[in-house]
């Protein structure tokens, strides 16, 4: 219940935010103004047209949000030099620069990856198997992550669509199937997205313990390169530096900022304004883009990129030896009965990774 | 061919939402939308209150057109800018981007889920075959297609909203403005909506 009603505080935060942007000078100068333009110039509603421009709401007898209206006040996202009307701003700037580096961005990684896969090829293990398997992950772990895994990579792909699927499919597959994919894609997008939030948070908290940074975290950055183009294997706890770095920067900042930004765009209906809506989507597609670029190294390392780590959260138990190339402080605690997890006691009746 | 344009003239405009009530009428407008609305500035406040009705201004280079994920907008020789409700996933982007608030969504179930953008279609139809029946159904009466111009202005009772030709509906106003004696500063929605020349989607 914290966490919803949490939620539904920054919600209101960000609506009293954006309200309090809305309010600007008084409508009585306006009016007075106008009053005096009309006497002293009669025709000229300079005064008029300024207000109209304020994007301020004025009276209006149909109901609805904004309704009162005229024209968007004037915006400016960052980067950009001048203001301009608030829809045009976002306008600019998600068919812009968003568009533009988010879609290299993840392109250039892919690539870096396939370099990095057919160039250096994936990490193996120095030594053979020993067959004795201890517990890496317990089943509700699992659970938790590929709930969140899964419905991230929907989340993920129907996003992409959205966004590029109009450069990119559009032109192949043709008007009226891309529009049927695309509300395909809107639908998931906005029902996968709860189930999302709710593992996030699960797998936050379950995981949060393991992922605290430790002094030796350090050194493994320094030897990171080692690993990945010499196949070194670098001492670390039951998470490594990598893995920290992807649990606090993706799992944790990124994956929130998404998951709240997204929140306030999927629930229309709490009375947000459009300059609301518009910074939420520039946002969500900002982090959107760069935890994407970011899971592809995560998907790539956790599969093809490192023996044995796919089998690790598959079926929850990993070689001894694996344990002992990859997390050696781990598995020394493993071994010497300190560590929460584990269990080598199991190991008997573990799923063999072979089967 | 023409270059079909909205004009409300704030002199005249007296906030009697006649062309609300003639547009819902004559293109049975979904259910809680309203492709034209009538908002007025300085409400009450003697010698200084103006009233103007805005819709969809058609734009030149149409944001809602430069946005849209599936890119159902299109737009008429005419200079009209329609969209198709077949290929509308309601995402609302259209919405976000136009100036002027005239994309409107229908309530498609709990928490807001938004149904088909409607919007106004200066009273030309959609992509359907002209004065069809699954055309009216969807986008309201063709009116261009018989020859006749928006219901909005046609109906207008004291001229203030002029919809039509660019052209014509211009020297309309200027004769006005003329006569009046003024510069015509009071013309509402040119520059936002027609200001810049017309270049290809960014």
């Amino acid at each position: 219940m914290t966490i919803v009603s949490r939620m539904f505080a920054a919600l209101a935060c960000l609506l009293l935010a954006a309200a309090a942007w809305a309010q600007g000078s008084a409508p009585q100068d306006s009016a007075k103004a106008q009053q005096e333009r009309a006497v002293t110039q009669p025709g000229n509603n300079q005064p008029v047209w300024s207000e109209v421009r304020s994007g301020q709401p004025n009276y209006t007898s149909l109901p609805g949000r904004e309704m009162g209206v005229l024209v968007q006040p004037q915006a400016r996202f960052l980067g950009q030099d001048k203001f301009t009307t608030a829809g045009e701003a976002w306008r600019q700037y998600r068919n812009g620069p968003i568009i533009f580096y988010g879609g290299w961005l993840v392109v250039l990684v892919a690539l870096v990856i396939a370099a990095l896969y057919f160039g250096r090829g994936p990490i193996k293990l120095h030594d053979k198997p020993t067959g004795r398997l201890i517990e890496r992950f317990s089943g509700a772990e699992r659970w938790a992550h590929w709930t969140m895994g899964i419905s991230f990579v929907v989340l993920g792909i129907t996003g992409l669509i959205i966004l590029f699927g109009k450069y990119v499919l559009l032109p192949v597959i043709g008007y009226t199937l891309f529009a049927w994919l695309t509300a395909l894609a809107k639908n998931l997008h906005n029902f996968v997205a709860p189930l999302f939030m709710v593992s996030l948070l699960v797998f936050i908290v379950m995981f949060v313990k393991d992922n605290l940074p430790k002094a030796h975290d350090f050194a493994w950055f320094a030897r990171a390169w080692g690993m990945f183009m010499r196949g070194e294997h670098i001492p670390s706890g039951r998470f490594n530096a990598g893995e920290k770095a992807w649990f606090w920067g993706g799992v944790v900042v990124l994956c929130l900022i998404v998951s709240a930004s997204g929140l306030v765009m999927l629930f229309p209906n709490f009375e947000q304004l459009r300059s609301t809506m518009q910074q939420m989507n520039v946002i969500h597609g900002i982090a959107g883009l760069l935890v994407i670029a970011a899971s592809l190294g995560h998907i790539y390392m956790g599969t093809i990129g490192v023996e044995g780590s796919y089998q690790s959260m598959r079926t929850g138990y990993v070689d001894e030896i694996w344990a002992k190339e990859h997390h050696q402080y781990w598995y020394d605690e493993v071994k010497s009965g300190t560590a929460a997890s584990g269990d080598t006691a199991k190991a008997g009746a573990a799923p063999q990774a072979s089967h | 061919m023409a270059r079909m344009k909205f004009l409300c003239d704030a002199e005249r405009c007296i906030e009697c939402n006649g062309c609300v009530t003639a547009c819902k009428n004559e293109n049975e407008v979904p259910w809680g939308v309203n492709r034209r609305r009538v908002v007025t500035i300085n409400d009450g406040v003697v010698g200084a209150e103006k009233s103007i009705s805005v819709a969809c201004m058609h734009c030149s280079d149409a944001p809602c057109m430069a946005v849209c994920p599936v890119d159902c907008f299109y737009k008429t020789e005419d200079g009209v800018v329609l969209h198709d409700k077949d290929l509308c996933i309601g995402c609302g982007y259209c919405f976000y981007a136009c100036p002027f608030g005239a994309p409107q969504f229908p309530q498609a179930g709990a928490f807001g889920l938004r149904g088909k953008m409607d919007k106004c279609t200066f009273c030309a139809g959609g992509p359907e075959a002209d004065r069809t029946e699954a055309e009216f159904r969807k986008y309201g009466r063709n009116r261009l297609a018989e020859g006749k111009l928006p219901a909005c202005a046609e109906m207008c009772s004291t001229k203030a909203l002029l919809g039509g030709d660019g052209d014509v509906v211009a020297d309309i106003y200027r004769e006005r403005v003329a006569r009046r004696g003024t510069r015509g500063a009071e013309a509402w929605g040119w520059g936002t909506a027609y200001g810049q020349p017309p270049k290809g989607k960014s």
